[in-house]
């Protein structure tokens, strides 16, 4: 049987931290190479789980993991961390270098890289990151968006071809998130496999596809325009509507639509 | 508390900033040692003048170094009282009867009053101490034996006393300033890749060096973090109504460990992402890894290090000989 894999796939994946309480619930996921997906969902809902689960920091009770054709097991984390990177939620906890420099050479120095070839990908990422002149500089110079930026530096250096933000932006100013935003979209372009999890709606609208996580269960697997045409799936999933989108829910219900201000609204809503 | 300085280091351009720090660190140490093989004054004299010789050469501000010793100024004290005065052979160089009296107690009392007010100057601490102790010693010396009288005893310092503590205070001044050199001139990166590097024959033991330095770069990375987070904490704790400064004991306890908690469940939580964080970038402790800092062994470091043992050579052969 010949078939056709995405570049991950998850099947019937469960974990528990415990072995009382099932946190991941017979989750299944495809993303394909170059895809972006949003993964939503409430406090506690399983998404930092189901990120660490993907790379191998947790293992899974039940079900499978596979990237680009390879099935993840303890012998083969090495190899999945190298084509699927992590940028947590606080930047202050991940940045391992003293300096940025160093910072986006841990990733590379794990991998043996030899040292020429990492100074010249470590000007090139930083760079691309827009922190080139910062190399020399301590973590304590940078703003929160600045040490994200590093991080994404560090993975794509280690050839990511996928990174999970999980809530990477939730800790930095409206600015600074609107920045790490733009950069990331601009990966994205690059044909960068993102995998964007976050339980902020707007953000999760740049994304091909939604993915709602309810009590450790996918509830939702859809792309925005379709989910969209049932707001209600966001409440029972316990998410916050961005205040535009209510706002065009309630007019449409009163059938005061007219269309110019339908199409304003949503654009606000979606960010698109 | 944004750029806070992490260790001594004092970023500048002489001749100690170009050498290998493993150079560095072996240099340090042989010369320690060389230092504790000598064993006359004229020696130890010499020792210093040609340290100091080297500071200049290096262009390293002897301020700079000066200022590292003053932590230690209370140990050199202590280093050269405990000998002038327990040191009782040679020739008896004076000898002072003291009596310790009602009055003379008092005006040691007052003394010390007038030292802890003067003290808010700052500048002068280390001569008002000097002050006081002279003070001290006038009063027990020659205030006449009048009033209640508890104690007389003869004050008395030998030769061997003057002699052994002025040789251990400078022996340990030429130590600490080459520690301080060292400190100075190599960022604490280096300094610990140094170690790993020296450390490395270690493997065979079961010591790994590499995971080690790395151990401590991150705590050092950590630090101004950890520093900067205390001081949140701390103001957000005074916004309740603590005051750091203030209080009793009692009150300064609860306000400490009001800080330490907090600290320790964010550390607890900090090294979790962290170890995430370095896993999920494929760090493997034990695993052979490159490195984008690379040390070099050059001219200087052959320079210095041909320095090094002609000096250690040179101690050995004084002590050696008759
Ligand atoms: N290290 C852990 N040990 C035990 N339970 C955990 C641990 N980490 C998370 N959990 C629990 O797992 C559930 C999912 O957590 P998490 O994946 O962090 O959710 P999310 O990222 O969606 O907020 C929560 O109920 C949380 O309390
Ligand atoms: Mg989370």
């Amino acid at each position: 049987m010949v078939m056709q894999l995405s570049f991950l796939e998850i099947r019937n994946l469960s974990f528990s931290y415990n072995q009382k309480r099932m946190v991941l619930k017979h989750i299944d996921l495809s993303v394909e190479k170059g895809e972006w997906i949003a993964i939503l969902g409430h406090n506690g809902s399983g998404k930092s789980t189901l990120a660490k689960t993907i790379v191998g920091l947790l293992r899974p009770a039940e079900g499978s993991i596979t990237v680009d054709g390879t099935l993840l097991s303890d012998e083969t984390a090495y190899d999945i961390r190298r084509k699927v990177g992590i940028v947590f939620q606080n930047p202050d906890n991940q940045f391992v270098g003293v300096t940025v420099k160093d910072d986006i050479a841990f990733g590379m120095e794990n991998l043996s890289v030899p040292r020429a070839e990492m100074i010249e990908k470590i000007a090139f990422f930083a760079e691309k990151v827009g922190m080139a002149e910062y190399l020399e500089k301590e973590p304590s110079a940078l703003s929160g968006g600045q040490k994200q930026r590093i991080a994404i530096a560090g993975i794509l250096a280690m050839k990511t071809d996928m990174i999970i933000f999980d809530e990477a932006t939730s800790m930095l100013d409206p600015t600074s998130r609107r920045e790490l935003m733009d950069y990331i979209r601009e990966l994205h372009d690059e044909g960068l496999t993102v995998l964007m999890i976050t339980h902020d709606i707007e953000e999760a609208l740049m994304a091909d596809r939604l993915v709602v996580l309810k009590d450790g269960a996918v509830f939702a697997d859809d792309t925005a325009e379709h989910l969209f045409k049932r707001p209600e799936a966001f409440r029972e999933a316990y998410l916050e509507l961005p205040a535009a989108l209510k706002i065009y829910y309630e007019l449409e219900a009163a059938g005061d639509m007219t269309p110019p201000l339908a199409t304003t609204l949503w654009r606000f809503g979606s960010g698109k | 508390m944004k750029n806070i300085v992490i260790g001594q280091y004092a970023p500048g351009k002489g001749f100690f900033y170009r050498l290998d720090p493993r150079t560095k660190i072996i240099t340090v140490v042989f010369l320690m040692v060389a230092v504790f093989l000598l064993e006359s004054i004229l020696q130890v004299s010499i020792a210093l003048f040609v340290t100091l010789f080297l500071m200049i050469i290096g262009k390293i501000s002897i301020g700079r170094v000066a200022k590292g010793l003053r932590p230690l100024f209370v140990l050199l004290l202590f280093t050269f009282s405990f000998q002038i005065f327990l040191n009782r052979e040679g020739a008896l160089l004076l000898s002072q009867p003291m009596n310790i009296g009602l009055y003379s107690l008092l005006g040691v009392l007052v003394l010390t009053v007038l030292w802890r007010l003067l003290a808010r100057f700052k500048k002068f601490k280390g001569l008002l101490f000097l002050f006081w102790l002279a003070g001290v010693y006038a009063l027990f010396a020659y205030l006449p034996a009048i009033g209640p009288i508890f104690k007389v005893f003869d004050f008395e310092i030998y030769e061997s006393g003057v002699v052994t503590s002025i040789f251990v205070v400078v022996r340990l001044l030429i130590v600490i300033s080459l520690s301080t050199v060292l400190t100075l001139t190599t960022k604490p990166t280096d300094l610990t890749q140094g170690l790993e590097s020296l450390l490395r024959p270690l493997k065979r033991l079961g010591v790994n060096s590499d995971d080690f330095a790395l151990i401590i770069s991150i705590s050092l990375r950590y630090i101004p973090t950890i520093l900067d987070e205390a001081n949140k904490i701390m103001l957000a704790q005074a916004s309740r109504g603590a005051d750091f400064n203030e209080g009793k004991l009692v009150e300064k306890v609860k306000q400490i460990v009001s800080l330490l908690i907090p600290m320790f469940i964010i550390a607890f939580k900090r090294s979790e992402d962290l170890a995430d964080a370095m896993e999920s970038r494929n760090f493997v402790p034990g695993k052979p890894r490159t490195r984008i800092h690379e040390l070099s062994f050059g001219m200087t470091d052959l320079v210095t290090a041909i320095f090094t043992v002609l000096v250690f050579a040179g101690a050995i052969v004084l002590r050696v000989l008759p």
